[in-house]
């Protein structure tokens, strides 16, 4: 019976090691890496192919200031980038050095992140999209790609429908105008649209929105002072139900996924314009590898008031940001900033086609689309829809596809946007 | 002592094995002591043995579901950490993408007869043998195997607004219906696909219930001029009705927990928040939102909707186990 005793004692102490042991060693990898002679790195690109090299000359600029410390790059599926950072974050435990989308998806995180602009200073002029990624006049993160939502548009529709594909529209009746008569020759659509993720308004807002908004309104806007009821921000969702109801856009929108749906339309020649980005996808590469890379033009936004002054919205598209707990500040900024050497983003703006923060790169070698794109980031602002709460975003993306389907009226939107703006 | 000195006389009920009638603590005062440390033992030993599951449990599920409940109680951000009392299920109440994710929960438990129905009646043809019955219990069970993520993309295709299913409506003459776009639609749209895709475990369930299904009973129905509804009705579902609450049970527990992946793939919640489901709700505020109080919050309603649930069929299969 001392033997019973003795047995159970034996496998209660041996099941409890176990279930301790198996409990324990998550938690304990990201202690070990916190140690200052390793780094662990999150984000959702190292793992691609066109990234590769940007990665590898990031990590050799690193290496010749620390040699003796290892990086490991951890490439997470995006869809759950930030579920999972979001679950390292509760913990207090996880990468020291991690990607951030600019705006809402890092000013929401900014508790668990580290001031940069001590270590920064020398990188100040040379990157652009720094607002993207500050906070309370802090900044988290350096910036590796700036994102943007030019117009693209279709040459080869414009020749067919015998329009000049060097002059496209200026002012909004006009634009109207020459997709009526690029649908009667081509029958393709004004717009390529895909709504259902409620990305689609996003894009249009900003897209279109420094045409709509006067210089003033549009800062007044970016610095948080939004009028919601004023003309201004009520034409930019009247155009956005207009172009539905008049069929601008192709059929089915609200069950069209932005990624990669819509930008499969536009590639497909089924559609003149789309509002595309800058970086990472549905951008003046990706496109141009379908219509021809002189095929695909970037036009200013269609002016709808007098007034207003067209520019290209853009933002800080991704960068690098340091987590509060990592054991060495120092360190874990000298690999943000070597990530952000100019060396390793001309590698990313030549094999995956980003636009680049860093503005001294040379694209004089590149196609018309990017020239164009480069040429306006000196008279660029901020994308209207950057500077909203993602809440905000997530609603307007639900009471943008009740515009589309006709269930809700502008007023109505406009009001229920204004109450979830105040209240973020 | 006294009670166990008496004990080889008249053993108390419950006094264990321990003293039993073959020893006699008189005649051995050394083993008496070896037989208290023993008995000791023996009534720890079980819960000793029940220890470690009973901790796994309690550490791993309990513990974590307290902290859970208890974290739901606290702000999101800058109040992160500092109790806020009912503030995160109050939100819940006022935000109608939540009240529409419950009412959707409402939905699926007024489809759940549809939802066994159809296996119920494919599984009836199949037992009655109709032409073909062999291919069709194979094929009826294929999709059974592939992934939600599979089946949300294949349908993704089929059911776009320039897709195939719509190209064939087109040929008969009726307008495009836009499947996944429209609020109205595309929520019984998710849930038949989520049916085609799992109606074939019912099915199997279905046969095996069939396989103890009297045939005579049948023959004598037919003997009589029953006709093919009266034989269903009247015969095959009375026989069938523990299998058909059994199928009840685990359609709506899958219907309950497994839709997310569909979701995911095929609508993200959308047209206009039309398919939420409170899983869909917790995860777009915990990774989306940033908001993992309140998705805790979230995650304690549902966790409270699917303990009654769970204990509402439970009821009913006892009473189902009672009745046979």
């Amino acid at each position: 019976m001392k033997q019973r005793t003795l047995w159970s004692a034996v496998m209660v102490l041996g099941l409890g090691l176990a279930g301790c042991g198996s409990a324990t060693r998550p938690a304990s990898t990201p202690a070990e890496s916190a140690k200052a002679t390793k780094l662990v790195v999150w984000d959702w690109k190292s793992g691609d192919a066109s990234a590769a090299s940007y990665i590898q000359k990031a990590k050799a600029d690193f290496a010749k200031k620390h040699p003796d410390v290892t990086l490991e790059f951890v490439a997470q599926p995006f869809e759950q980038y930030y579920t999972l950072l979001g679950a390292a974050i509760q913990s207090s435990t996880g990468p020291d050095v991690m990607l951030f989308n600019g705006g809402g998806q890092i000013r929401d995180r900014v508790g668990s992140l580290l001031p940069l602009d001590p270590y920064v200073t020398e990188d100040r002029q040379r990157l652009a999209g720094w607002d993207a990624f500050t906070k309370d006049g802090k900044t988290y993160a350096a910036p590796v790609t700036l994102q943007g939502h030019p117009i693209y548009y279709n040459k080869t529709l414009y020749e067919k429908a015998g329009l000049d594909p060097a002059k496209p529209a200026k002012t909004w009746d006009e634009f109207v105008g020459d997709c009526a008569t690029i649908k009667k020759a081509t029958g393709a659509t004004c717009f390529a649209l895909g709504n259902k993720e409620g990305i689609g308004i996003q894009f249009f807002l900003s897209g279109l929105g420094s045409s709509v908004l006067t210089p003033s309104e549009y800062d007044n806007w970016i610095a948080g002072k939004r009028d919601w009821t004023s003309p201004g921000v009520k034409k930019i969702f009247e155009l956005w139900k207009e172009s539905g109801d008049s069929g601008l856009n192709n059929e089915g929108a609200n069950s069209t996924a932005m990624f990669n749906d819509a930008f499969s339309i536009f590639d497909a020649g089924k559609a003149a314009h789309i509002i595309g980005l800058m970086s990472d996808i549905g951008h003046w590469k990706d496109f141009s590898e379908f219509l021809g890379a002189d095929k695909v033009g970037v036009m200013t936004a269609p002016l709808s008031i007098t007034g207003a002054t067209p520019s290209l919205p853009y933002d800080g598209g991704i960068g690098y940001a340091v987590a509060k707990w990592t054991k060495d500040p120092e360190l874990a900024s000298d690999l943000v900033r070597s990530l952000t050497a100019t060396d390793a983003l001309t590698s990313f703006y030549a094999d995956a086609g980003a636009i680049a923060s860093d503005t001294t790169i040379d694209v004089s070698q590149g196609p018309v689309a990017v020239g164009t794109i480069v040429s306006q980031l000196k008279s660029g602002k901020p994308a209207l829809h950057v500077a909203l709460s993602s809440k905000t975003l997530d609603l307007m993306g639900r009471l943008s596809q009740k515009l589309l389907s006709g269930s809700a009226s502008v007023d109505d939107v406009v009001e229920e946007l204004a109450a979830s703006d105040r209240a973020s | 002592m006294p009670l166990r000195s008496s004990s080889s006389l008249v053993r108390p009920a419950g006094s264990g094995r321990a003293n039993g009638p073959g020893t006699s603590p008189a005649r051995h005062p050394a083993g008496s002591r070896q037989h208290a440390r023993g008995a000791r033992a023996e009534r720890l030993a079980p819960y000793i043995l029940l220890a470690p599951a009973i901790l796994i449990i309690v550490a791993l599920r309990l513990w974590p579901l307290l902290l859970g409940v208890n974290f739901s109680f606290t702000g999101d951000g800058a109040d992160n950490g500092t109790t806020v009392g009912w503030a995160n299920y109050l939100e819940l109440l006022e935000d109608p993408l939540f009240r529409g994710a419950l009412g959707n929960v409402g939905l699926l438990v007024v489809l759940l007869p549809v939802a066994v129905a159809i296996p119920g009646l494919l599984a009836t043809f199949i037992y009655l043998r109709v032409p073909g019955h062999r291919v069709y219990r194979s094929v009826y069970f294929f999709p059974a195997v592939l992934s939600p993520v599979i089946i949300g993309a294949i349908f993704n295709l089929m059911l776009a607004f320039d897709g195939p299913l719509n190209a064939v409506l087109a040929v008969i003459g009726l307008g495009p219906v836009d499947w996944l776009g429209d609020p109205d639609v595309a929520k019984f749209t998710v849930v038949g696909v989520h049916i085609w895709a799992t109606f074939g475990m019912a099915l199997v369930v279905f046969l095996a219930g069939f396989a103890s299904l009297n045939p005579s009973l049948l023959d004598a129905a037919r003997v009589d001029g029953a006709s093919l509804r009266q034989s269903i009705w009247h015969v095959i579902i009375p026989s069938l009705t523990r299998t058909i609450q059994f199928v009840f049970v685990t359609t709506m527990i899958g219907m309950l927990t497994s839709m997310f992946g569909l979701l995911y793939v095929m609508t993200s919640g959308g047209p206009e928040g039309s398919t939420y489901l409170p899983e869909y709700y917790i995860w777009i505020q915990q990774g989306q939102m940033n908001r993992p109080a309140l998705a805790s919050a979230a995650s304690t309603v549902l966790f409270l909707i699917m303990l009654v649930a769970g204990l509402l069929q439970i009821s009913v299969l006892r009473r189902a186990g009672r009745e046979n």
